[in-house]
């Protein structure tokens, strides 16, 4: 019976269906099943079932979305049922397309992964200058600062943004991880980031690997 | 051994091995076949990239026999343009630089096109692009299309009036989104047609959708209704280029034809570029920076090979920054840009590029 609920879990997420989701994170509960448990077995594994999908193009990003939704359902009740401070958020993450890019499509693709995979996602949009992002991490008390370009030219912002924390001493203060069309490994090496995403699964896998989850 | 000088995506010189080499090129071609459902490039075509990327010559070309036709896009912006939109700062006026492609480059085909190359710019200005057609009719004898991008995000705030769908989606206000992207698509339909029923009447042979889909299925659905509305009413060559290898699904459930249009592979695209009555189809492969130019190469040569022979239309390959296996780099390497277009050729089957 656990491994079918486990099952109907998983589906829930990969179906967006958010009632369904709620409704079998309830059942779970009253089935002495731990949150923990319910969550990594059964919704976690959807989302990941459903980033799969989202990759080969058999899933789009509304979808996306709503999957998140519904993890998100799931996850108000087994958070109820952890409470106070055992919340499932893994992580405060502030993100946003660097200063004097507006490129924003690749961005949007990555905040829905990281929330459906559990984390604040804070979007500060296009454009974003240096004192925005440093504003926004300290206001969110974030973890982690995203930056994304789109652009040869604009991804240099990732790099100033990196030498102004060490200048002002606060650089462990926050990861930092780079993406973009033009970024590399190579790259976030060379300019000192924490990581680089190739893509937002791959983004989620390396936050995750940040974090220590 | 053998040290076989290449790319990374990102220009980054490197030396491979032979082996090393074979092994980025299937994993190349694996990726497009396992992300696609296409045929992975047989043994054959492996060991024939091989040769290509393997021959120590700077410059590749394609043999005797298998020369195609070119098309252009950007208009004459390659001599114009600065060096970070991919130009080489040669300060000529469109009318010059129009000829010297004729002339000097030998260009099969040419295209007129606004320096801000969208639709949506081209619009009010459309009477300076039907003088700049005419005269550049009168003057060149090699067809002339007029380019630009459908560009649908500038339809979007704060570009445009619409709401911005990559605001609404990360709220999960779906239905918004999808509405403000149809009522974008609407509008964006509407200027495609203005702009090129303006060019048609003063005599252009063509019209290329550059960078189809750049915002996804919504832009997609817009400019194949603008195809089928020209392909019904004008003489127009009509060509769409891709942006990208996957229609992204912004919203998700648009179809034409009878297909959906979210999550189409190259192969998939032409169909219905085909059914709206377009002439020319331009798949694009977006180049991945981590990755070799082989590797991107093979990949890009498996999705226009599956492409290549789904279509009844020529397939014309989108090779320059980023996309066709070229690096995303603002010099280019001549041996990775040539060896690209050899192999998109005599591997993918394409038509032209």
């Amino acid at each position: 019976m656990t491994d079918d609920l486990f099952t109907q879990a998983a589906r829930s997420i990969v179906e967006q269906d958010r009632e369904a989701a709620e409704a079998i994170a309830t059942e779970a509960l009253a089935a002495g099943i731990p949150p923990a448990q319910i969550m990594s077995q059964g919704f976690v594994a959807g989302i990941a079932q459903v980033g799969e999908l989202f990759e080969s193009g058999e899933l789009f990003l509304p979808e996306l979305m709503m999957s998140a939704q519904a993890m998100e359902g799931a996850m108000a009740i087994t958070n109820a049922a952890l409470g106070e401070g055992g919340g499932h958020k893994k992580g405060v993450i502030v993100i946003g397309t660097v200063q004097g890019d507006v490129h924003d499509i690749g961005k949007a693709i990555v905040i829905a992964y990281l929330k459906a995979n559990s984390y604040e996602v804070y979007d500060l949009g296009r454009d974003c200058s240096l004192a925005t992002f440093l504003a926004k991490a300290e206001e969110h008390q974030a973890d982690i600062i995203g930056m994304s370009a789109l652009l040869t030219t604009t991804m240099e912002e990732q790099k100033k943004l990196i030498a102004h924390l060490k200048e002002a001493g606060t650089r462990d203060k926050y990861k930092v991880i780079v993406g973009g069309a033009p970024a590399t490994q190579r790259w976030a090496d060379a300019i000192g980031a924490d990581a680089y995403a190739e893509d937002a699964s791959d983004g989620v896998k390396k936050i995750d690997a940040l974090l220590g989850h | 051994m053998t040290s076989i000088r290449t790319c990374m995506g990102d220009g980054h010189r490197v030396e491979l091995s032979l082996d090393e080499l074979r092994r980025d090129l299937l994993a190349g071609s694996e990726d497009a076949a396992r992300r696609a459902k296409i045929p992975p490039l047989d043994d054959t075509e492996i060991e024939w990239l091989a040769d290509i990327f393997a021959y120590p010559g700077r410059i590749a070309g394609v043999q005797p026999g298998n020369e195609v036709v070119l098309t252009k896009d950007g208009c004459a912006n390659t001599l114009y343009g600065s060096q970070v939109s991919s130009g080489v700062g040669v300060p000529l006026a469109r009318e010059q630089g129009i000829r010297v492609f004729e002339r000097a480059l030998g260009f099969d085909t040419m295209e007129v096109g606004h320096p801000d190359y969208s639709f949506k710019p081209a619009k009010p200005l459309i009477a300076l692009e039907q003088l700049t057609m005419e005269q550049a009719q009168l003057d060149c004898v090699i067809p002339l299309f007029y380019g630009a991008m459908p560009n649908m995000g500038l339809y979007f705030r704060p570009d445009g009036p619409f709401a911005n769908p990559a605001d609404l989606l990360p709220d999960g206000r779906i239905e918004e989104a999808r509405t403000t992207q149809l009522e974008a698509a609407a509008r964006l339909r509407d200027d495609m047609l203005y702009v090129a029923h303006g060019i048609a009447d003063v005599g252009a042979d063509g019209i290329d959708f550059d960078t189809t889909a750049s915002a996804g299925d919504a832009e997609f659905l817009a400019t194949l209704e603008a195809v089928g509305e020209l392909a019904a009413t004008t003489d127009l060559a009509i060509e769409v280029g891709m942006a990208t290898e996957l229609v992204l699904g912004f919203h998700g459930e648009l179809s034409y034809a009878g297909t959906r249009l979210a999550g189409l592979w190259p192969h998939q695209q032409v169909a219905v570029v085909e059914a709206a009555g377009a002439h020319i189809f331009g798949p694009a492969v977006t180049t991945n920076t981590s990755r070799s130019s082989p590797w991107n190469v093979a990949r890009a040569c498996t999705f226009v090979k599956a492409c290549s022979l789904a279509a009844t239309i020529p397939v014309h390959a989108n090779v320059g920054m980023g996309v066709g296996g070229v690096p995303t780099a603002e010099v280019q390497p001549s041996n990775v840009v040539t060896r690209a277009g050899v192999a998109l050729v005599e591997i993918g089957r394409a038509d032209g590029l």
